[in-house]
């Protein structure tokens, strides 16, 4: 298993990752929606088209994805995190197109120990998808547990 | 386009029960590996020393096979305009291969909206349980629906 290199300490509020970019291609798109979100703005172009979006756009959890698994690539994957009790919130507030290269920037807002195990605590982040344009398209209030490097005392 | 759902077809504490599908081992194994590749979403060995002692599907795959019944049972037919977001998710239960998932829907609000009196926004409580009726997730989320009458806003 990987060597991990975050633990719930390295989580301070204040703490920021930022993400390489990764574009999403039409083809990516209609796929996903064919898949779970088969609404016609999100599967078929041409319907679309005549669609409030006025055009071919990723279902709203696509982008979701696409920040959990850039999270993944860029720190979750070395952290000790053993899961999510939930998010607070989500807001889709731009559309995500064709071609667009979305990246991530997660965010530590709280830190908290955990109040009946020693070995670990809660960290509260803002996760935010920017597109090339550096506009919000997608935020995310989240909350993941974490086991401690070292148990409080 | 003639729709069969419109933002009236939405009143205040209408449920709707939905029978969800039977979650995969190699589905959550497929989907985790594309977003979410988590050891205790992918490697089954590996995940029955995780906290779970076994296989779960990542929380954003429970979120996205109800969204999909939820498409099937009505929203491909909905005037819908899309969903500004969602609030509360709460992953309570860990979803495991083999579990069979059920959807209860319950609208909570049904706003006419200020601005564009021509739609309003829904908002839907989703309580998610699997075959034991053990409750795995809740969730409320908005969606925007064309109103059936064009009137003024009330």
């Amino acid at each position: 298993m990987t060597t991990i290199k975050y633990y719930w300490e390295d989580f301070i509020p204040g703490w920021e990752y930022e993400s390489p970019p990764r574009t999403l291609s039409a083809q990516q798109i209609t796929a996903f929606a064919r898949e779970y979100d088969p609404q016609s703005y999100h599967t078929d172009e041409e319907a679309a088209k005549s669609s409030p979006f006025g055009g071919l756009i990723a279902s709203g959890w696509q982008t979701c994805g696409v920040a959990m698994r850039l999270m993944c690539d860029g720190y979750l994957l070395q952290a000790s995190c053993i899961g999510s009790p939930g998010l607070d919130e989500v807001r889709w507030s731009k559309p995500v197109r064709p071609g667009d290269a979305l990246r991530l920037r997660s965010t530590v807002l709280e830190q908290t120990p955990s109040q009946k195990d020693q070995g670990r605590g809660t960290v509260k982040f803002r996760w935010d998808v920017l597109n090339q344009k550096g506009e919000v398209v997608c935020t995310i209030t989240a909350r993941q547990h974490y086991r401690r490097r070292t148990p409080a005392q | 386009m003639q729709r069969k759902y419109y933002f009236e077809d939405f009143a205040l504490g209408d449920v709707r029960d939905i029978e969800g599908p039977v979650v995969t081992k190699e589905e959550i194994i497929e989907f985790a590996s594309r977003f979410d590749p988590q050891y205790y979403h992918v490697d089954e060995a590996a995940a029955e020393h995780s906290p779970y002692g076994g296989l779960i599907a990542s929380g954003w795959h429970t979120v996205c096979l109800c969204m999909r019944v939820m498409c099937d049972r009505y929203l491909l037919n909905a005037a819908t305009l899309g969903s500004p977001g969602m609030e509360h998710i709460r992953w309570l239960h860990p979803v495991r291969p083999g579990d069979r998932l059920r959807i209860k829907l319950t609208v909570l609000e049904a706003k006419i909206s200020r601005t564009k009196p021509d739609r309003g926004s829904i908002l839907h409580g989703w309580e998610v349980f699997n075959q034991d009726n053990r409750l795995v997730m809740t969730m409320e989320g908005y969606g925007i629906f064309s109103r059936r009458q064009h009137g003024p806003a009330t």
